[in-house]
C-alpha cells in the first residue's frame, strides 16, 4: 500500500467525523463546562466551582438513585440466565419451533414504552393482575402494585428482562448454532449427562456472546430510563423508588431546571460505565485467556 | 426371546423420548403464554365496550360487547398515522445516511494507512462509553439556540447520522476482504470511491444489513431525546406519541389499549414478514 | 416561463385582493330620518323647502367589542390554549372570526397543548419562540410561575380602565407579582364534588350528608372503603403543595416579609396529619394522591371506580362523553370547604408574553377572549363561570337549572364573585415544591412524624433564600 499523502482518506471520514464530533464530542466537553456552574438554561450559565459535585455528594437521593442503578444490574446475570436457557430449549428441530423463536422475540420489537404502558394498565389498582389475583383466592384486597415502594424497583426489572429475554435469547442461539457438533458428539462419547454437555460444550462455546450480551446488557442496565418512566411517570415511584441515575438526571436537567447540577451527575455517571466497560472487558477476557 | 427383549427396550426408549417431546413443548407454551399474554390482554381491552369490565373478578378476558368506538376515539383525538409517518421518515433517513456515512468512515480506518489514523480510531472506540443521556443536556441547548429545530424532525434525526459501533462493525468487515481485490481495483485505476461503492460494499453486505437492522431497531424505539425535543403533537415520533396518548386518556385503560395496539401491531407485521433478515442480521452483529 | 410569471402575477393579485377586506362592522339598520332639503327653483325670487322622509342608512361606529386602540397592522399572533381541543375548536375558532371582525388585518394561529402544555411553554420560551397570548391556569398557578421571571407583559399601564373595569375585581387582582397584573382572567370554575351514586348510596349516607369541610372527608372515605370497598379518589397537587396547604389547612406558608418559610406550623401538621391517616387507613388510592397528572384522578371517577371526586361541573362533560351509563347516576354537591374558608382561586386565565412583537393586538385578543358577551357563549355551552359581572345579567344565568351540568347557575356568580388568591408568591417554587413534596412522601409513606417531615423541609427551603 503506497504511503501517499493524499486527502482521500479524510474525505471518507468527514461525514461521520462531523457528527460524532458535533454530538458526542463536543457535548462531552460542554457537560464537563456545565457541570461546574449554575446553569437553567434560559439564562446563561455562572461559574461556581466545585458546588455542584459538593452538593452531590450530599444528597440523599442521589446516592439512592446509584443504589438503584447498581442494583439493577441484578438484570445482566439473570438475562444471561434465562436466555441461553431458552436458546438450549428452542435450539432443536422440532416442528413449529420457529414460530415460537418469533414469538418470543415479539416484546423486544415492540418497544419498551409500548409494553411499559401495557404493564402500568395491568399493574393498577384495578388491574387485570390485581383482579385475577383476587378471583384465585390468592389476595383478599387488591395491592396497590406501583405504589409500594418496595415493588417498584423490582416490578422494573422485571419489565426489562421480560423485554430481552426474547433478543437475547436469539444471540445466543446463533452462537449454538456455530459450535460445532463433533464437540457435542466427543462429549456424548466421554459419557456426559445433559448438564454437563451444556456445561462443558455450550457455555464456553458461547463466550463471545457471553461478552457481547453482559457488555451491552449491564451498560443498559446503569442507563434505565423507559422503564421507569412509563412506570412511574415524572414522580419516580414513591419515596423515589423507582428513581435510578438517568431518571434524576433527567428530572433535575430537563423538569427543575438545573442543567448544571444535573451536568455534575451526568460525568458521575460517565466515570461509572467507564469502570464497567473496562470491568467486563477484563473480566472476560481473562476467562478466554484460561481456556 | 432376545427380539422381545429388544424391541421392549426399544419401545421404553420411543416413549421416553414422546415424553420429553411433550414436556418441551409444555415448556414452550407457558413461556410463550407469558411472553404474549401482555398483548392479548391488550387487544382484547382495546375492543371491550363500555359495559365490559375492564376490572372484574374474576376478571373477563373476551368482550361480550365488542366495539371499534376506541379507536375512533383515540385516532380523533391523536394523530396517529402522523406518529407513524415522522417515524418511518426519522427512521429510513437515519438508516440510510447512518449506513452511508459510517460505511464511507469505516473504510479508510480499515483500509488505508494515513496520519492520525490510529488516534482517530481509538478517540472513536472511547467515545462509545459515553451514555447517550449524558450528551442530551448541550445538545438541547444547541438544538435550541444554535441549530433552531427544536420540535422539528431534523432534531431527531441529525445527531443519530454517525454511531461508533457501526464504524466499528463495517470496520471489522472491511478489514476482512483481501487487499488483492482492492490492489486489483487501484491498478486498473479507479478511484478510492469507485473501488469503495462498486468492489467493496456489495462484499460486505451482509454485515452492512446488520448495521441497518441494529440502527433501525435503535431508531423506532428511541424515546428519550426525541421525548426532549418533539412536542407538538403533528411532529411526534410513534413513541413520543405513546406517552401523550397515556397522558390524554390516563385511567381510560380501553383507549390506551387501542392507542397500544395501533402502534404495535404494524411492526409487528413487518417484523414477521422480515424474520429471517431480522435474526441474520441482529446475530451477525456477534460475529462481527 | 412567461406563462409560469403571469399565472403568478394572477396569483398574488388574488392573495392581495384577498388581504384587503373591507371592515366589516356590526351591520347597521336603516333609519326613518327627517331631511330637509332647500331646492333654488331658478327663474323664481321664491325658494322651495322640500321636506322628504328619507330612508338613511346610518354609517356603522365602531365594532363596540373594539375596545383597545393602536392595535398592529398586519399583526400575526400565537394563541396556545390548554386542553380545549378538540372539543371546543368551534367556539374558539368562531370566537377568533368574531375577534379578525373587530380587528381586521390581525392574524390569530392557534394551537392546543394537552398534558405538555408546561414543557412545551418552557422549552418555547428558551427557543424564544413562546407565543404571544397563553392560557395559564390561575389554579395551578403558572401565572405567578412565569411572571416572576419575568416572561409576562406587565398589564398595569396597558390596559384601559374600562376593560379593566369589566372583570370582577377579586379575579383581576390575582397572582400579582410585586404588586402588578399579569393575566386577564377568564373562564373560572366552581369547584364541586361530582358523586356516583352507584357507590355512595351504598354507604346509606344522603347527598345532604356529603361533608362540607375538607375535615369531614376522611370518616367518608372510612365508610365507603367498608361498605363497598372501594378507595377515595383524592388527589394531592403535587406541583402546587403550598397553594392546597394554603386553601385547606389554613396554612401561612412564608413570613410576611417573604425572608422565612412557615409552613411546618400547627396548622400545617395537622392538614398533613389528614393525609397521612388516610393513607394508614387505607382508605386512598396511593397511586392517585400523588401522581402528577390531574386527568388520573378525573378518569378514575369517570370509569365508575371511584365515589366522588372533586372537579368542576365542566367536566361533567367528559363524564358523560365517556361514560354515559354514570351520567345517570351523578349527583352533584359543592366541594368542601378548607380551613381558609375560600373555596378556591380561579381557574384559567390569559396573559401575554413580555417580548411581544405585538403588544396590542396580543392584549386585544386577551381582552376580547374575556369580555362578557365572548365568555357568555363558552358558558352557554360548557358549564363555566364567566369572570365578567356583566355576563350573568343574561337570561341564560337566571333560568332555572335543568341538567346536573347546571345546578351552580343560580349561585354561580356569588361563588365566583368570592373567588380569591389566598397564596402568597414564593420564591424558587419549583424547588421549594420538589422539597415539600419529598418531605411529604416521608411523612404519608416511610412513618416519619408529620411535624419532623415539615420542619427538615422548611430548614431546607430556607436555605434556598437570600
Amino acid at each position: 500500500m503506497t504511503k501517499k499523502l493524499s486527502l482521500t482518506p479524510y474525505f471518507f471520514l468527514i461525514p461521520a467525523l462531523l457528527v460524532i464530533a458535533v454530538f458526542v464530542l463536543y457535548p462531552i466537553v460542554a457537560v464537563v463546562y456545565y457541570s461546574f456552574t449554575d446553569y437553567n438554561i434560559s439564562t446563561p450559565p455562572e461559574w461556581v466551582g466545585l458546588k455542584n459535585y459538593q452538593q452531590l455528594m450530599k444528597d440523599p437521593i442521589f446516592w439512592q438513585a446509584l443504589s438503584h442503578s447498581l442494583i439493577y444490574l441484578i438484570v445482566t446475570p439473570t438475562l444471561i440466565f434465562l436466555s441461553i436457557l431458552l436458546a438450549i430449549v428452542v435450539n432443536r428441530k422440532l416442528p413449529g419451533i420457529h414460530a415460537f423463536r418469533a414469538l418470543f422475540f415479539i416484546p423486544a420489537i415492540s418497544g419498551s414504552i409500548a409494553v411499559g404502558i401495557a404493564w402500568r394498565l395491568m399493574l393498577d389498582t384495578n388491574g387485570i393482575i390485581n383482579g385475577t389475583l383476587l378471583s384465585l383466592g390468592i389476595l383478599k384486597e387488591p395491592i396497590q402494585w406501583l405504589a409500594e415502594p418496595a415493588y417498584t424497583l423490582p416490578i422494573a426489572m422485571m419489565l426489562t428482562t421480560w423485554l430481552g429475554v426474547g433478543y437475547y435469547m436469539m444471540v445466543f442461539l446463533a452462537g449454538l448454532q456455530n459450535i460445532p457438533e463433533e464437540l457435542y458428539d466427543a462429549a456424548l462419547i466421554d459419557g456426559c449427562n445433559v448438564w454437563q454437555k451444556h456445561r462443558h460444550v455450550s457455555i464456553p462455546g458461547l463466550r463471545p456472546q457471553i461478552t457481547f450480551v453482559a457488555v451491552i446488557s449491564s451498560l443498559a442496565a446503569l442507563q434505565v430510563f423507559n422503564e421507569i418512566f412509563t412506570l412511574t411517570g415524572g414522580l419516580g415511584g414513591i419515596l423515589n423508588s423507582g428513581v435510578t441515575i438517568v431518571f434524576y438526571l433527567w428530572r433535575q436537567a430537563f423538569r427543575l431546571n438545573h442543567a448544571g447540577f444535573a451536568s455534575a451527575i451526568a460525568m458521575v455517571l460517565l466515570v461509572i460505565t467507564l469502570a464497567f466497560s473496562i470491568m467486563n472487558i477484563r473480566i472476560l477476557e481473562r476467562g478466554t485467556e484460561a481456556d | 426371546m432376545q427380539q422381545t427383549q429388544t424391541r421392549s427396550v426399544y419401545n421404553a426408549a420411543v416413549f421416553r423420548q414422546v415424553i420429553e417431546k411433550i414436556l418441551l413443548y409444555v415448556v414452550l407454551c407457558l413461556v410463550a403464554v407469558v411472553t404474549i399474554f401482555p398483548f392479548v390482554w391488550v387487544f382484547f381491552t382495546s375492543l371491550k365496550g363500555p359495559n365490559d369490565p375492564i376490572v372484574s373478578v374474576p376478571p373477563q378476558l373476551i368482550p361480550q360487547d365488542p366495539t371499534l368506538a376506541n379507536y375512533v376515539r383515540v385516532w380523533n383525538q391523536l394523530p396517529v398515522w402522523r406518529f407513524y409517518l415522522n417515524s418511518v421518515i426519522v427512521t429510513l433517513s437515519v438508516v440510510v445516511l447512518n449506513t452511508l456515512f459510517t460505511a464511507l468512515a469505516a473504510y479508510p480506518l480499515a483500509k488505508m494507512k494515513f496520519r492520525g489514523r490510529d488516534t482517530i480510531f481509538y478517540l472513536l472506540l472511547a467515545t462509545y462509553i459515553v451514555p447517550p443521556v449524558l450528551t442530551s443536556i448541550p445538545s438541547f441547548v444547541l438544538a435550541v439556540n444554535v441549530f433552531r429545530y427544536y420540535d422539528k424532525l431534523p432534531a431527531v434525526i441529525f445527531p443519530y447520522l454517525a454511531g461508533v459501533l457501526n464504524i466499528f462493525l463495517l470496520r471489522q468487515a472491511f478489514k476482512s476482504v483481501p487487499d488483492d481485490l482492492l490492489d486489483a481495483g487501484r491498478m486498473d485505476g479507479a478511484s478510492e470511491l469507485r473501488i469503495w461503492w462498486n468492489i467493496l460494499m456489495p462484499i460486505i453486505r451482509p454485515t452492512l444489513a446488520t448495521v441497518a437492522i441494529i440502527t433501525f431497531v435503535e431508531q423506532w424505539n428511541n424515546f428519550f431525546w426525541p421525548s426532549l425535543m418533539l412536542h407538538t403533537r403533528e411532529n411526534m415520533t410513534l413513541q413520543v406519541g405513546l406517552v401523550a396518548l397515556q397522558g390524554a386518556f390516563a385511567n381510560d385503560a380501553r383507549g390506551i389499549a387501542a392507542g397500544v395496539v395501533m402502534t404495535v401491531i404494524p411492526i409487528i407485521i413487518f417484523f414477521s414478514a422480515l424474520q429471517q433478515q431480522f435474526v441474520r442480521g441482529l446475530t451477525g452483529a456477534v460475529k462481527g | 416561463m412567461r406563462t409560469r410569471l403571469f399565472a403568478l402575477l394572477i396569483m398574488v393579485s388574488i392573495l392581495l385582493s384577498g388581504c384587503a377586506q373591507p371592515t366589516t362592522q356590526v351591520p347597521a339598520e336603516p333609519v326613518k330620518e327627517t331631511v330637509v332639503v332647500t331646492v333654488e327653483v331658478p327663474g323664481e325670487v321664491q325658494v322651495t323647502t322640500v321636506v322628504e322622509e328619507v330612508l338613511v342608512t346610518p354609517t356603522p361606529g365602531p365594532n363596540p367589542e373594539a375596545v383597545i386602540e393602536g392595535v398592529e397592522q398586519n399583526a400575526e399572533i400565537t394563541f396556545w390554549t390548554f386542553w380545549l381541543s378538540p372539543t371546543f375548536d368551534d367556539y374558539i375558532k368562531s370566537t377568533i372570526a368574531r375577534f379578525q371582525e373587530a380587528y381586521p388585518g390581525v392574524t390569530v394561529n392557534w394551537e392546543d397543548h394537552q398534558a405538555t402544555f408546561q414543557d412545551d411553554l418552557r422549552n418555547a420560551f428558551a427557543a424564544g419562540n413562546a407565543p404571544d397570548v397563553i392560557n395559564l391556569s390561575i389554579s395551578e398557578g403558572w401565572v405567578s410561575d412565569y411572571a416572576t421571571q419575568g416572561l409576562l407583559l406587565p398589564l398595569d399601564d396597558v390596559v384601559p380602565q374600562s376593560a379593566i373595569d369589566m372583570y370582577f375585581p377579586n379575579l383581576w387582582d390575582q397572582q400579582l407579582v410585586d404588586g402588578t397584573h399579569y393575566q386577564f382572567p377568564w373562564y373560572q370554575g366552581i369547584q364541586v364534588n361530582l358523586v356516583n351514586r352507584q357507590i355512595y348510596d351504598q354507604t346509606g349516607l344522603t347527598i345532604e350528608d356529603f361533608p362540607k369541610t375538607v375535615d369531614g372527608l376522611p370518616a367518608l372515605c372510612k365508610t365507603i372503603k367498608e361498605v363497598t370497598g372501594t378507595l377515595c379518589d383524592i388527589r394531592l397537587t403535587v406541583n402546587d403543595l403550598l397553594a392546597q396547604m394554603t386553601y385547606e389547612g389554613g396554612v401561612q406558608v412564608i413570613n410576611a416579609d417573604g425572608t422565612a418559610f412557615t409552613f411546618d406550623s400547627p396548622e400545617a401538621v395537622a392538614w398533613l396529619q389528614l393525609y397521612v391517616n388516610m393513607v394508614k387507613d387505607g382508605t386512598v388510592d396511593k397511586t392517585v394522591l400523588v401522581t402528577d397528572q390531574d386527568r388520573v384522578g378525573l378518569d378514575l371517577f369517570t370509569t365508575g371506580q371511584a365515589a366522588f371526586y372533586n372537579t368542576g361541573p365542566n367536566l361533567i362533560r367528559e363524564v358523560r362523553a365517556n361514560n354515559p351509563g354514570l351520567y345517570g347516576y351523578l349527583a352533584v354537591v359543592p366541594a368542601p370547604v378548607g380551613k381558609s374558608g375560600v373555596v378556591g382561586k380561579g381557574l384559567m386565565a390569559i396573559s401575554v408574553k413580555a417580548d411581544t412583537a405585538f403588544p396590542n393586538a396580543s392584549i386585544a385578543l386577551s381582552q376580547f377572549f374575556t369580555n362578557p358577551r365572548s365568555m357568555l357563549e363558552f358558558s352557554k355551552i360548557v358549564a363555566i363561570y364567566p369572570s365578567t359581572p356583566a355576563s350573568y345579567d343574561d337570561p341564560f344565568f337566571s333560568a332555572a337549572p335543568v341538567a346536573i351540568e347546571d345546578s351552580a347557575k343560580p349561585y354561580a356568580k356569588d361563588a365566583v364573585s368570592k373567588l380569591a388568591d389566598i397564596v402568597p408568591t414564593v420564591p424558587h417554587k419549583a424547588d421549594v415544591n420538589e422539597i415539600v413534596l419529598q418531605a411529604i412522601q416521608q411523612a404519608l409513606f416511610n412513618n416519619v412524624d408529620p411535624q419532623q417531615a415539615l420542619s427538615d423541609a422548611v430548614a431546607s427551603a430556607n436555605a434556598l433564600l437570600p
